[in-house]
């Protein structure tokens, strides 16, 4: 299962998780969610993930924007895009919100947070209605159980953009983990219970002298929100079957007749109360109701009936039986996430995704001439060049700490690249990037070597969290030119495989640079012929 | 504790035990990178309790700073 984990804050730490135990796709940095989406061409596209997890910041998002109206213009700008970017065939799971940020504890209004993480969840909700294939990832609720203190770390923020804890980066890895499990099962269609001990306290064969517990109160309450539970589960589709060593006039008295009886007969589908042992039983239910036995969940307080179901009908679910009655409601609730709501797609489903998908495909052309244009330009993106020497720092931490954006990943320390600086034979280029939602700081580098005939891009980095956003183009761009000025006829360009510059791999290529040399360990040198460089499309506005 | 900090890191780093130690420099590893140096700080204080302040975490250039920082040596 290849799958695909895409934010607007660094999710890096929670991708490397996962990427022990998955095929997971490596990402273009973050903040480029939509434009993952949304580029044909994108790395993300070629990835092609069966799943897709937006697990996003809804203070980033916001742009920090707290005022409800445009707060909404956001949020539906967000989704607009999103559901642009859509494909048929990959399942998307969105992050549901928890709204955090310094300045929220401040606002005076107690139900601004609500309103605005009701914004996004209305919204979300009217796209699954749209959507089969989208679904809700219950991020508030991994939040809510660390609780906000544990689960986000401002100074990991400052350091990274990276907004969770180390320990709710671990919750959020194995929550995805659980929906990739449970996204490749086929979902169960029966529950079979027990009764005695089971859907009441207590045994029905003895109530004359001594009632079944289940009640409004005390251990019959929890049996009676067993119930609740189990009711909710038929209503959305869960067959019910019994499966009760009991006389069955006693049994079906209190299924009839007691006043706390929250599922009535009619709830089941099927009932074996007899004497007989149960395998056998189930067995014959399974052949009535012409399911296989896979499609069973087996639930009995009894843990030799447990182990003898287990032993004699593998194919048969059977969860363990809580300790106690307070633990019943719960259990069954995870019983239901486990073997029973399991997302896949129905035919119904499916039905309306093909009516989706003949929709998308008339807006097919505007998608891929278009959108993903439109989606750049509406970033406002902006590009400045910077004096090198007075960014010594930052040049050399982008040189020495970018990993995915970095064409040949070769390392300078600050007095080397201080020294260099004063060389005629090395050229710099620095940039700083903003967007239509502030500064992003000085993002890209490019080293040019002068040394030997023709010009040579020794190092071209940029930082993770403005890939995708065609600012390469813009760069190569002014390089060109500038070598073009000075009498250069070609410009080389170096990429150097180092594990983790992957999404770069293509990038010398796609620009228009044909292959000039093969170099030892997979590296490639590319030449260009200035005067025949490709006109390149980028939507950057020079600073 | 200075041992413990030291494992913490190389299992961060996925690096062999023994791969770092009180002279290791930052930029002498290849695995520690910006993104593996948050974890390190991170880790540090949810799993250890030692806080580095901001400044101080985002300037260490080695094991030998780390651990004086941390109080381990």
């Amino acid at each position: 299962m290849k799958i695909a984990l895409l934010s607007n804050v660094n999710m890096n730490p929670v991708i490397r998780l996962l990427g022990e135990e998955a095929e997971v796709y490596q990402g273009e940095g973050y903040g480029n969610e939509l434009g993952a989406l949304l580029n044909p061409a994108s790395s993300y596209h070629a990835f092609d993930p069966e799943i897709t997890f937006l697990v996003m910041d809804l203070m980033e998002l916001l742009g920090h924007e707290l005022d409800a109206s445009e707060a909404g213009k956001r949020v539906e700008a967000w989704f607009s895009d999103f559901e642009g970017g859509l494909g048929t065939d990959c399942i998307y799971y969105v992050s549901d919100a928890w709204l955090w940020g310094p300045e929220l504890s401040v606002v005076q209004d107690p139900m601004r947070r609500r309103i605005l993480e009701g914004a996004w969840l209305q919204r979300l909700r009217y796209c699954m209605g749209n959507h089969a294939n989208v679904r809700v990832f219950p991020y508030a609720e991994l939040i809510g159980r660390l609780g906000e203190e544990r689960a986000f770390s401002l100074k990991m923020w400052y350091m990274g953009r990276i907004l969770l804890s180390r320990e709710a980066q671990k919750l959020l890895h194995e929550s995805i983990m659980e929906y990739v499990l449970r996204e490749s099962e086929t979902p169960r269609k029966v529950l079979l219970l027990d009764l005695d001990n089971t859907l009441w306290g207590g045994l029905a064969g003895e109530n004359d002298h001594e009632p079944v517990k289940l009640s409004e109160e005390h251990t019959g309450l929890a049996y009676k929100n067993l119930q609740r539970v189990i009711l909710q589960m038929q209503r959305q589709g869960v067959l019910l079957g019994i499966v009760s060593k009991n006389n069955e006039a006693d049994a079906e008295r209190i299924l009839a007749s007691h006043p706390h009886m929250t599922l009535s007969p009619e709830c089941f589908a099927a009932r074996r109360i007899n004497w007989k042992p149960k395998h056998e039983n189930i067995r014959e239910l399974a052949r009535e109701l012409n399911l296989g036995l896979d499609s069973f969940v087996f639930f009995d307080d009894n843990p030799a009936e447990r182990s003898l179901v287990r032993e004699t009908l593998p194919q048969v679910a059977v969860p363990e039986f809580p300790d106690k009655p307070e633990d019943l409601a719960p259990a069954m609730a995870e019983i239901y996430r486990r073997y029973f709501a399991k997302p896949v797609l129905t035919e119904e489903d499916l039905g309306k995704t093909a009516q989706y998908a003949a929709i998308a495909k008339r807006r097919e052309f505007k998608r891929e001439a278009g959108s993903f244009e439109e989606y750049l330009q509406g970033l406002q993106i902006t590009l400045e060049r910077v004096e090198p020497g007075e960014h010594l720092d930052r040049l050399t931490q982008l040189v020495n700490k970018t990993n995915q954006f970095n064409l040949t990943a070769l390392r300078y320390t600050r007095s080397e690249l201080k020294r260099m600086l004063e060389e005629e034979t090395y050229r710099f280029y620095l940039y700083r990037s903003g967007d239509r939602f502030g500064d992003n700081g000085i993002v890209a580098a490019l080293i040019l070597s002068l040394e030997r005939g023709t010009p040579r891009v020794e190092e071209f980095v940029m930082s993770c969290r403005v890939m995708g956003r065609w600012i390469e183009r813009a760069v190569l761009d002014e390089v060109e030119r500038d070598m073009k000025a000075a009498g250069y006829e070609r410009l080389r360009g170096i990429y150097l495989p180092t594990g983790r510059n992957m999404p770069v791999e293509g990038l010398y290529k796609e620009l228009g640079y044909a292959v000039a040399e093969e170099l030892p360990d997979g590296g490639i040198a590319y030449e260009l012929e200035i005067a025949k460089a490709p006109e390149r499309v980028y939507y950057v506005e020079r600073g | 504790m200075k041992e413990k900090i030291i494992a913490l890191v190389e299992e961060l780093l996925k690096v062999p035990g023994g791969t770092v130690s009180e002279d290791t420099r930052i930029e002498d590893v290849e695995q520690w990178d910006s993104l593996a140096h948050v974890l390190i700080i991170g880790e540090l204080e949810e799993r250890l309790g030692i806080s580095i302040p901001l400044e101080e975490a985002i300037e260490l250039t080695g094991m030998r700073e780390l651990l004086e920082k941390a109080g381990a040596v």
